[in-house]
C-alpha cells in the first residue's frame, strides 16, 4: 500500500541531497512514518546510499512517528507543571524533549494541534511592537513595515548602525551582529543567509512569538540582510513542532511573493524533523544538506565556509527582527532602550511561577523581579529555582531576584543570560528534580558524536537522579573532573554549556548533594 | 613544493609542511597523541577527543586528528590535557561493558592502562539491543563499539558502500549494519575493512571466536596475497604452537593496497591447511600414479615433455595458460618463458574469460 502511494510521490521529488530532509518529510506526511522500505526508495531515487539515510532517519525524533501521533512535552517546565500525569492520561503518546510552548506548560501536541490552545501573553515593545497581531501584508505596512526595505540604506550604513546599536544574537551565544555582517560581507561572491528559527532552549517561546505575531517582520529583517550582503538566496530553518509559525510564514511569504518584493530571490522554509542539535549553527549547515545534524568542527566558521561550503550569514530570528526598527530609528536609539550598561530591548520568555507566563519586550539589564513584576504579574508561588536563560545558561537561587539579568550581572552566580527564557520554579519542586530533567534532556539531544557529551550528560543525568534517592555512583573529584572535560573538549556549545546547570546546582543547594563523597568541604 | 612552517611543539622548536595535521607533525617528533576515532585511510573527525592539545591563543584544547600546523603554533600535549584525556577514557569506559569480544587489541584499554584510568561507574544505560548476524564470517558487539565510527566512515570514504549506519543519537545511538540487517543484506561485500579499522574488536572474525590466543600472541609472517594478480600484502597470523593460520591482516603502510583486503584474502584462507592441497611435486610413473619427487626431477621430467613436442612439431603447437591466481609479476614471466623460452604466441589466462 505504502509502496503504491509512494510511487506517485516520488517522481515529484527533487534529487538534489539537500533535499533530504524535506522529501523524508513529504514522505511522512502524505505516505506514512518512514519505514526501511520507504527509505531505501527515497535513497535509491536521490542516488543516496541507503545507509546513509537509515542514519538520517534516524537521526531525528519524528520521522518515524505518525503526524497524528500524541506528543507530550516533557522539558523541566512541563514536568514542574504536570507532564508525567498528562503522559499516565494519554498512553501511546510520545515523550518529547521540549514543544516550545512553556507558557502554556503543561502541554500536548495532537498532530499540528497544540493542547491548551495557542494564546500569546505579550506587551507592545518599541522595537518588535508584539503587543498588535498582524493578520495581513497591509496590517505590517500600515505600522510602518517596508519602510526601510523599500528604502535600503547602504551595507556600510547598515552595518555601522547595527554596530552603533550593539545588537548582538539573541540565539544565546551573543556573537556582535554588526561584526558578523561585516565578516560575511568580507567574502567573494553571493553568500547564503540562514535564518535559526529551530528555537528549542528549553523555556524559549520569543522566535515562535515573533514568527505568530510578526511574520512580515522576520521576512523584512532577513530580506534586509539579503539584499544587503547580495545574497539570492535565504532559508529560514524551522523546528518541525511550531505548526502555527509554519502556517503564519508561509502565508507571508506568499503575500511577499505576490507583491514582488521575492523577485530574483529565493526565500524558503526548511522544516525540521525534531532534534535540538540542529539549532546549532553548524549542525543546523549539515541538516539542510541532507545529513545527520552533527555540530561542525570550528574553525572554519560559517561566515566563511557555510551552507554549501559558501560564506553564511546565520541569524536567530528575534535579531532579524530587531534590524528594521534599529534602521529606521538609528542604532543610537535603539541601544539607548536598554537599562544601565545594557543596550536595547530584547525579548524575554517567562514561564512558570508567575501570573502571566508569556513573552515580553523590555529592556536589557532588567532584573529577575523587575522583569515578573512589572511584566508577568508577579510571582505566584514561594520561589524556589530560577533558570535564567534557557536550559544550559545555569540554575540560579531564590537569592539572585535582584540580579541584572546580564553577562556581568549573573557572572557572580556562575550562570548567563544565555536565550532570555526566564524559568522560574516554585519551592515545592525540588532542584535536584529539575537538575534531573535538565541533564535528561541534554543527554537525549546530544548528536551522539563527541564523547563528554554522549556520555557526560547520560552520567551526570544518572547522578541527579540517584540523588533524589539518597545515593551518588561518583565522588565530588570525580565529578569535578567529568564537568571540566565536559567544558574544555565537547566539539560544540551544548556539552561545553551542560556543566553550569550542574555546578550551579552544587553550589546553591549544597545539602542535596551531601550523599556525592567529598561534597561537603 | 610545499612551504615548511616552523612550530614549537612541548617547548621544542621543530618545523612540518604546511597544512599538515598536528596529530601527524607531532609523531614524526617522536611525541604521541592518543587517538582513537582517527585513522589515516579516513577524512579527519575529531569525535573521540582523545587527540586533545593546547594552542597557545585557542580558547580551549583543539583536536590535534583534525588541525593543522600553522607558522608559530605554539603547542603543548603534556599539561592540563593528560587530565582530560585521562577523564575522556574514564567516559568511554563507562559504557564499555566487553572489552574483548574476538581476541582483538584493544586500544581503549591500551590507553587506559597507560593514563591510569578506570571507569568511576557504570551507565545505566550502558546496554546497548545486541545484534546477531547470520553471515558466518563477521561478528559484531554493540557492547563493546565506542561509537569512533571507524568503522562507518571506512564503509563510506573507502570502500564507498553501504554497510553500516550510526542509528539515532544521545545514548541511544548504536552502529548497525544499515537498518539493521544482515551485512549479507546490505551493499556489504564482507570484505572486514570495518573490523580492520575497529579499536576496540567490536567487529570482528567470527570463526575465531573459541580460539584462546589473542591477537597478540599469534605470529605473523607477511606473503603476498595468493587470489588474483593485484599482489596485496598481507600477514598471516600463525598460532606459535600449531603453525595453523588463525586470521589474515594487513597493515596501511602495505603497497599497493595501503591495509585494505577483500573478502577472499581476508577470509578465504582455509584452503592452505586442506588435506587436498598439494605441497610437494609429483611425476607420474610408468605404474600411472603420481608418485612424490624432487622439484629437479620434476622440472626435468616437464622440460623433456615440452622438448619433445617441440622437436616434434614446432615451438606453435606449445600453449600456455595461466591462471588468475597467479600475481602480476609471475603471469608476466610465464608469457615471458612462452614467447621467448619457447617461441609461442599461444599464451592465455583465465582471467580473460
Amino acid at each position: 500500500m505504502d509502496a503504491v502511494r509512494l510511487a506517485g510521490l516520488l517522481s515529484l521529488l527533487p534529487t538534489e541531497r539537500t533535499r533530504l530532509l524535506d522529501n523524508l518529510g513529504r514522505i511522512r506526511r502524505e505516505v506514512g512514518p518512514i519505514t526501511p522500505e520507504l527509505s531505501d526508495a527515497l535513497a535509491d531515487h536521490m542516488n543516496i546510499r541507503h545507509g546513509e539515510v537509515h542514519e538520517v532517519v534516524s537521526f531525528y525524533s519524528f520521522l518515524q512517528v505518525p503526524t497524528d501521533a500524541v506528543r507530550v512535552c516533557t522539558g523541566p517546565m512541563c514536568d514542574c507543571r504536570g507532564a508525567r500525569e498528562l503522559l499516565e492520561q494519554n498512553p501511546g503518546a510520545i515523550e518529547v524533549a521540549c514543544l516550545g510552548h512553556c507558557d502554556l506548560a503543561p502541554v500536548l501536541t495532537r498532530g499540528d494541534e497544540i493542547v491548551p490552545n495557542v494564546t500569546h501573553s505579550t506587551n507592545d515593545g518599541p522595537a518588535l511592537g508584539l503587543g498588535r497581531r498582524d493578520e495581513t501584508l497591509a496590517d505590517y505596512e500600515a505600522r510602518g513595515g517596508l519602510d526601510v526595505l523599500r528604502s535600503l540604506p547602504s551595507l556600510e550604513r547598515i552595518i555601522e548602525e547595527l554596530k552603533a546599536s550593539s545588537l548582538a544574537g539573541f540565539g544565546g551565544a551573543g556573537f556582535p551582529t554588526g561584526l558578523k555582517w561585516e565578516s560575511v560581507a568580507r567574502e567573494a561572491g553571493p553568500p547564503y543567509v540562514v535564518v535559526n528559527a529551530d528555537e528549542g532552549e528549553p523555556g524559549t517561546i520569543k522566535d515562535r512569538y515573533v514568527m505568530e505575531l510578526r511574520p512580515d517582520l522576520l521576512l523584512e529583517g532577513t530580506l534586509i540582510a539579503m539584499r544587503a550582503l547580495g545574497a539570492h538566496e535565504g532559508y529560514i530553518y524551522l523546528r518541525e513542532e511550531y505548526a502555527t509559525s509554519r502556517e503564519r510564514l508561509e502565508r507571508a511569504l506568499d503575500e511577499f511573493h505576490a507583491v514582488g518584493l521575492l523577485e530574483g530571490l529565493t526565500l524558503e522554509l526548511v522544516i525540521g524533523a525534531g532534534a535540538y542539535i540542529a539549532g546549532e549553527e553548524t549542525a543546523m549547515l549539515e541538516s539542510m544538506e541532507g545529513r545527520r545534524a552533527m555540530p561542525r568542527l570550528k574553525p572554519p566558521f560559517p561566515s566563511q565556509v557555510g551552507y554549501l561550503g559558501r560564506p553564511t550569514l546565520i541569524q536567530n530570528v528575534e535579531t532579524l527582527a530587531h534590524v528594521p526598527a534599529i534602521l529606521r530609528n538609528g542604532g543610537a536609539w535603539w541601544a539607548g532602550l536598554g537599562k544601565g550598561e545594557s543596550a536595547g530591548t530584547r525579548l524575554w520568555s517567562v514561564s512558570g511561577a508567575v501570573g502571566r507566563p508569556g513573552c515580553y519586550e523590555a529592556p536589557a539589564g532588567i532584573t529577575i523581579r523587575e522583569l515578573v513584576e512589572e511584566y508577568a504579574d508577579g510571582f505566584t508561588d514561594e520561589i524556589g529555582a530560577i533558570v535564567p536563560g534557557g536550559a544550559a545558561s545555569g540554575i540560579l537561587p531564590p537569592s539572585a531576584l535582584d540580579a541584572p539579568l546580564t553577562r556581568d550581572g549573573l557572572h557572580e552566580y556562575g550562570a548567563g543570560p544565555g536565550s532570555a527564557a526566564l524559568q522560574v520554579f516554585p519551592a515545592s519542586y525540588s532542584p535536584l528534580r529539575l537538575l534531573a530533567e535538565t541533564m535528561r534532556f541534554f543527554a537525549e539531544e546530544s548528536c551522539q558524536k563527541c564523547t563528554p557529551c554522549r556520555i557526560g550528560n547520560r552520567a551526570l543525568h544518572h547522578l541527579a537522579e540517584e540523588l533524589q534517592h539518597g545515593e551518588a555512583a561518583m565522588t565530588r573529584e570525580k565529578v569535578d573532573e567529568w564537568l571540566l572535560a565536559m567544558e574544555k573538549t565537547s566539539i560544540c556549545g551544548l556539552g561545553q554549556a551542560a556543566p553550569f546547570p550542574v555546578r550551579n546546582a552544587m553550589r546553591w543547594w549544597p545539602e542535596r548533594f551531601a550523599p556525592i563523597e567529598g561534597a561537603v568541604q | 613544493m610545499t612551504a615548511v612552517v616552523e612550530l614549537i611543539l612541548d617547548g621544542r622548536k621543530v618545523t612540518a609542511p604546511e597544512g599538515e595535521l598536528l596529530v601527524h607533525a607531532a609523531a614524526r617528533h617522536g611525541t604521541f597523541v592518543p587517538t582513537l576515532c582517527h585513522d589515516d585511510k579516513l577524512e579527519p573527525y575529531g569525535g573521540c577527543r582523545m587527540c586533545m592539545v593546547d594552542v597557545e591563543g585557542a580558547p580551549r584544547p583543539v583536536p590535534a586528528c583534525a588541525t593543522r600546523v600553522s607558522e608559530g603554533m605554539v603547542v603543548s600535549t603534556n599539561g592540563s590535557v593528560t587530565g582530560l584525556q585521562r577523564t575522556l577514557t574514564e567516559m568511554l569506559l563507562s559504557e564499555h561493558l566487553n572489552a574483548s569480544p574476538g581476541g582483538r587489541p584493544n586500544e581503549l584499554l591500551d590507553l587506559a592502562n597507560e593514563l591510569g584510568a578506570e571507569a568511576p561507574l557504570v551507565l545505566p544505560d550502558a546496554k546497548r539491543k545486541p545484534y546477531d548476524d547470520r553471515n558466518k564470517l563477521m561478528g559484531y558487539d554493540p557492547d563493546a563499539c565506542i561509537l569512533c565510527a571507524r568503522c562507518v566512515r571506512y564503509t563510506q570514504e573507502v570502500m564507498q558502500c553501504s554497510a553500516l549506519s550510526i542509528e539515532g543519537r544521545g545514548g541511544h545511538a548504536r552502529i548497525v549494519p544499515t537498518w539493521e540487517r544482515s551485512w549479507l543484506d546490505t551493499e556489504c561485500e564482507l570484505c572486514g575493512g570495518c573490523l580492520s579499522v575497529c579499536p576496540t574488536g567490536a567487529i570482528y572474525e567470527k570463526f575465531e571466536e573459541g580460539t584462546t590466543r589473542p591477537e597478540r600472541a599469534l605470529e605473523q609472517v607477511r606473503t603476498t596475497c595468493t587470489f588474483c594478480g593485484v599482489g596485496c600484502q598481507v600477514d598471516l597470523n600463525l598460532d606459535p604452537k600449531t603453525k595453523r593460520i588463525v586470521k589474515v591482516t594487513s597493515k596501511d603502510e602495505y603497497l599497493p593496497n595501503e591495509g585494505n583486503l577483500c573478502v577472499k584474502g581476508r577470509f578465504a584462507f582455509n584452503f592452505v591447511h586442506h588435506p587436498d592441497r598439494l605441497t610437494q611435486p609429483l611425476v607420474r610413473g610408468e605404474d600411472g600414479e603420481l608418485h612424490p619427487t624432487t622439484w629437479e626431477h620434476a622440472l626435468e621430467t616437464a622440460a623433456t615433455g615440452l622438448r619433445r613436442v617441440i622437436d616434434e612439431h614446432g615451438p606453435q603447437s606449445i600453449g600456455f595458460l595461466s591462471s588468475a591466481r597467479l600475481t602480476n609479476e609471475e603471469n608476466y614471466l610465464i608469457q615471458k618463458l612462452a614467447r621467448t623460452g619457447v617461441g609461442t604466441n599461444s599464451v592465455h589466462s583465465c582471467e580473460s574469460t
